[in-house]
């Protein structure tokens, strides 16, 4: 990942169709996944099926981008670290509840160990809190600096906006059947 | 040479210098000893405690000067010089040598200047590039000035000495970061004096020169080179777009600004510069230049211009997010950016959460609608014969979802697509859409306003 790419810098249009293109693809893709495995359970709550679609929608965005970027990990990661836990959870209890810490503890020092300290840079903002903020609202940038901070910002900007624009052309879709 | 004698403590001279050292002779000897004798008690005078420094720095040369003989003035010069080197030695740096004579550069330049300017009227076009001899410190350095000489004497002298003093030591002051303020007062004089079309745009060439000569990365400055390069020719581009005069004023200025590493001037070169540097001026009576230095020197050069590179590097990158924020284009300033910014990812993460609660209810409701929707239409469209049949199969099959289907064809579309092109692939997709839309959900004769519009939205974009 090299810091000073700026994506969509050159050829805008056609990489931002070719991204959308490959996140409605994906997305489909993840969405069938989810309808087909969990269609018998949970399949009348309307929460549970949209939170199962936006876990879905993220990681389908995550997956486009791969492994490039630190958001994509992070979100990718923590949707590995869902899953296993509630298959955990969905085991037996007891043994699932040992299992569940091992793999908490496990899976968070893990975590822990591949971020290993937490450097707090100098704001370069000088401004109180911003940067904390946007730290807590884009996945996986407590690590960088100020730079790299704003370059997955940028990023993950962009993902989230074709995102949001495959998931309306869908709904309208779907909608006017 | 002798010359070279002198300056073999490890540094080597290029060619261009010894024919600097020749120039010099040639008109050197038309000066006085006694004006430069003058000036160098004029230094000491100025203060006692430096003598020690003054007599330790001065032996030094005169001790590897062994060998030559300098007809007069020369030798005497590079005495005053490291006599003044030896004053701003001491109060900022207890280094090595090569230190001393590096970074207080533009001190000499400042004192060597007032005097000329206050007690001379002789063209002294030769004789700048001489205080600066001594500082051999750098090849880098060496052919900065041996440039700098060599524009001087070509270009005009007898009105725009005071400004070429004032360009030559901003050149210089160019190559080090410390004690930058000492040129620009000298600028602030200066300027005052001589302010002509031409000397702006040799003062323009000047600075342009320094950068270039700024290209020879020296020993352990390609850093700060680069970085300082950077800061010039932006600056330098953003003022090639504005006005004649004030442009060259602001040019050698924002150069110093840059080279200083000083937050506050950084911050008000957009303005009044020359009010923020009158300031530094009067700051700076020659006792005082060393307090200033002692308090900025808390911001070593190193860490000035990595800041320096980091800050532009940000603002970079503002500027891309700007362009991506919608609505951003009016707002100026981190912060209020930061915020929009902030703003901006929320709402996106938000609407995400909407739209996949509105996906799932609708996409609840398709499902129950989608074999039968499917099994309904088995006519076969003209152009999507070669698209249906897989649909058709799939439809055999029984898809949940219609969409599956789509996404097998858009998977053999994929294929070709590799061969073609995103572009078509693009194109596909949305006529898949429409296509789908058009077979597997309507039976109405007006498919989807809204996702044709979309498509052809998401056509129009291509």
């Amino acid at each position: 990942m090299s810091p000073n790419e700026q994506p969509t810098s050159i050829n805008p249009n056609a990489n931002a169709n070719a991204l959308k293109i490959r996140l409605a693809y994906r997305f489909l893709h993840n969405l069938n996944n989810l309808n087909t495995k969990r269609s018998n359970l949970d399949n009348t709550r309307i929460n549970r099926r949209s939170h199962r679609v936006k876990i879905a929608a993220y990681a389908s965005m995550a997956s486009v981008v791969g492994s490039r970027r630190a958001w994509s990990r992070s979100i990718l990661w923590k949707i590995k670290k869902q899953g296993v836990l509630s298959r955990n959870k969905k085991r037996v209890d007891r043994v699932t509840s040992t299992l569940h810490r091992h793999h908490h503890v496990h899976l968070g020092s893990k975590r822990r160990s591949r971020n290993p300290k937490r450097e707090y840079y100098v704001d370069p903002f000088g401004n109180s809190g911003q940067e904390v903020k946007l730290r807590k609202l884009v996945p996986g940038v407590e690590m960088m600096n100020a730079c790299a901070l704003l370059d997955e910002t940028a990023d993950y900007i962009k993902c989230l906006a074709t995102q949001v624009e495959v998931m309306k052309t869908l709904v309208d879709l779907y909608s006017t059947i | 040479m002798q010359k070279d004698g002198f300056f073999n403590n490890g540094i080597g001279i290029p060619h261009s210098w010894n024919s600097i050292f020749e120039i010099e002779k040639q008109v050197s000897e038309q000066i006085p000893n006694c004006y430069i004798n003058s000036n160098w008690d004029h230094s000491l005078d100025q203060s006692d405690p430096f003598e020690s420094a003054l007599s330790s720095i001065v032996s030094s040369p005169v001790n590897s000067q062994s060998g030559i003989t300098i007809p007069g003035c020369e030798n005497v010069v590079l005495k005053e010089l490291i006599g003044r080197l030896g004053t701003i030695c001491n109060s900022g740096n207890t280094s090595a040598n090569t230190s001393c004579y590096n970074t207080p550069l533009n001190s000499p330049p400042k004192l060597n200047l007032d005097h000329h300017h206050h007690h001379t009227s002789i063209p002294r076009n030769n004789q700048l590039p001489l205080p600066l001899a001594p500082f051999p410190a750098d090849p880098g350095f060496v052919e900065r000035a041996a440039r700098l000489s060599c524009f001087v004497e070509t270009g005009k002298f007898s009105s725009n000495q005071s400004f070429k003093n004032a360009e030559f030591s901003s050149a210089i002051s160019a190559s080090d970061n410390k004690a930058n303020r000492v040129s620009m007062s000298i600028d602030n004089k200066e300027l005052d004096t001589s302010m002509e079309g031409s000397s702006l745009s040799e003062q323009n060439i000047n600075v342009e020169i320094g950068i270039k000569s700024q290209n020879i990365s020296s020993n352990g400055r390609k850093r700060k080179v680069i970085s300082k390069e950077k800061g010039k020719e932006t600056h330098s581009s953003t003022l090639s777009v504005k006005e004649n005069k004030t442009v060259g004023e602001h040019d050698a200025k924002r150069s110093k600004s840059d080279e200083q590493g000083n937050g506050i001037e950084k911050e008000k070169k957009e303005g009044n510069q020359k009010q923020t540097k009158e300031n530094a001026k009067q700051a700076e009576p020659p006792k005082d230049y060393i307090h200033v230095r002692a308090r900025r020197g808390e911001a070593t050069d190193s860490h000035s211009l990595a800041e320096r590179v980091r800050r532009e590097k940000i603002s970079e990158r503002m500027k891309f997010l700007q362009s991506l924020v919608p609505g951003c284009n009016k707002v100026t300033g981190k912060a209020v950016m930061l915020d929009e910014i902030i703003n901006y990812v929320q709402s996106l993460q938000r609407q995400v959460e909407f739209l996949s609660m509105k996906l799932a209810t609708v996409n609840y409701r398709t499902d129950m609608n989608a074999e039968t929707v499917l099994s309904k239409d088995t006519h076969a469209m003209n152009h999507l014969d070669a698209l249906a049949q897989p649909f058709y199969a799939m439809a055999h099959d029984g898809p949940e979802n219609p969409l599956t289907a789509m996404m097998q064809l858009h998977g053999s579309n994929m294929k070709s697509s590799q061969i073609n092109g995103f572009g078509e692939a693009s194109a596909f997709w949305e006529n898949d859409l429409q296509s789908v839309v058009q077979t597997g959900f309507s039976q109405n004769q007006e498919p989807n306003f809204h996702g044709k519009t979309s498509t052809r939205q998401m056509k129009v974009e291509l």
